[in-house]
């Protein structure tokens, strides 16, 4: 029965395939679009501007506080209510670079504090501006701080993706529903699916853990 | 070159700098003693407006502090060295040296690299150029930071406790530096303990207490006959090792 099961399910590659396909497009589009967005969000955050700061914060904990399920549905079907009429597929890029905006600027916000203030005095002594002080000494060495947290929430992102298919999004996990259809073994379907986000995940779980003992290194 | 007129600043309450008057022309070395808490760290650190002030008057070559506006502008002509070394851990030592000329004063690269070279030489770290911060001693990094601010070309030189954090035996290398420097020309402001740099190349001593000068004399004058009561007191501490 389960080699049967197991053929069957095999059978459905392209559909995994697919489903995989559509999973890494989310992930890799809506962390590069939150990568670039959260940095934003850290360093106003993390910035001298208190108005400015706190707002961002505020929106940062709407968002960090409230079910990635229902900003999806937000994305999906409020939007278009004010006039934001968007595909499955951007509504599900949309929700997803928010939360990892938001998640990633609170990371980045810590790095940033976390930079000995000597640091930007030293900067701003030699006459540097604000911003150079950040490029130069402040950020890349804040990144160098937060790298392992930041590679941990890229795994968590991946595993999100899996709730926009509540939309109709046919991601990995999408296309073990299609398939367990048909073939009526969920836990098998279901495991398959499990090891196919495994795959995906786990380089960066591994890169995560070496990265944490190199950043044991002293850098100060 | 400096020039303080009653100049006030207070933390909340605290009155930490109390009326400052005081004028450092051009080539000379004022040293700064007194203890903890005097506000000596403060007053230095005003001349390059890392501290504010809310009351009188500070020029620094020929800018007034007031404005705010030209700030950067000042600081790249007044090089500060801290207590605490504050090197940037991500970068080499020739890298902290050249990091701001080229960025700041936008000097060609290698116009920069052959400058924190002739630097890193000139303060005794030839050999150390590729080595990050964490792989140097204390008095290296100090050494290090010294070059960083000279890299600029600073017209002015201000030392916040240079040798307090160091190990005994790294101080003379670091105040050897400051020695040298201190006859080359430069004006040069030392928040420091360090009485013998101070007998050997300054033109001035100050004591500050409470927030105030209360004694400002050429260094002969300011150990064998100070006037003060508290600079009497806080000598006789200082000096009895």
């Amino acid at each position: 029965m389960f080699w049967i099961h197991l053929d069957r399910v095999m059978g459905y590659w392209p559909v995994l395939l697919k489903g995989i396909g559509m999973t890494l497009a989310l992930s890799v589009l809506s962390l590069l679009i939150g990568v670039v967005i959260g940095f934003a969000f850290g360093i106003l955050r993390a910035g001298p501007n208190r108005a400015l700061s706190r707002v961002v914060g505020l929106y940062i904990d709407f968002f960090r506080g409230t079910p990635f399920l229902v900003q999806v549905f937000i994305a999906y079907f409020v939007l278009p209510a004010v006039g934001i009429e968007l595909s499955a597929f951007a509504a599900g890029v949309v929700a997803l670079s928010n939360a990892a905006a938001c998640f990633i600027g609170e990371i980045v916000a810590s790095g940033i504090q976390a930079v000995p203030p000597g640091q930007s005095e030293a900067a701003a002594a030699t006459g540097m501006s604000r911003a150079q002080a950040l490029r130069l000494v402040v950020l890349p060495q804040a990144v160098r701080i937060i790298t392992p947290s930041l590679v941990g929430q890229f795994v968590l992102l991946i595993k999100d993706s899996s709730v926009v298919s509540a939309i109709g999004l046919l991601d990995l996990t999408r296309s073990g529903w299609m398939i367990v259809q048909s073939v009526p073994n969920g836990l098998l379907v279901f495991a398959i699916v499990g090891i196919g986000y495994f795959i995906i995940c786990y380089p960066l779980i591994w890169l995560s853990r070496r990265m944490e003992g190199r950043s044991q290194a002293p850098i100060l | 070159m400096i020039e303080f007129s009653s100049l006030n600043k207070w933390f909340g309450q605290l009155h930490v700098l109390n009326d400052i008057n005081l004028k450092v022309e051009k080539g000379q070395v004022v040293v700064v003693c007194g203890p903890s808490g005097s506000g000596k760290s403060t007053l230095i650190r005003c001349v390059n407006g890392l501290e504010p002030f809310q009351q009188g008057r500070l020029v620094v070559d020929g800018t007034d502090l007031k404005d705010g506006a030209a700030l950067r502008h000042l600081r790249m002509e007044v090089g500060f060295v801290f207590q605490s070394f504050n090197l940037y851990p991500h970068k080499t030592a020739l890298e902290n040296v050249t990091l701001a000329p080229i960025h700041v004063r936008k000097l060609p690269r290698a116009e920069a690299e052959a400058r924190g070279r002739a630097l890193l030489e000139k303060v005794g770290l030839g050999d150390r150029m590729g080595n990050y911060p964490h792989q140097l001693s204390g008095g290296q990094q100090q050494r290090v930071a010294i070059a960083r601010a000279l890299c600029m070309q600073p017209k002015i030189m201000l030392f916040d406790e240079p040798t307090s954090a160091l190990d005994p035996e790294m101080i003379n290398e670091v105040l050897e530096v400051m020695v040298t420097l201190a006859r080359e020309g430069m004006t040069m402001m030392v928040v420091t303990h360090e009485m013998g740099f101070a007998r050997k190349v300054a033109d001035r001593v100050i004591f500050m207490d409470n927030g105030a000068i209360v004694e400002e004399a050429p260094p002969e004058q300011f150990f064998t006959a100070p006037q003060n009561e508290r600079t009497r007191d806080f000598l006789s501490k200082v000096l009895q090792h």
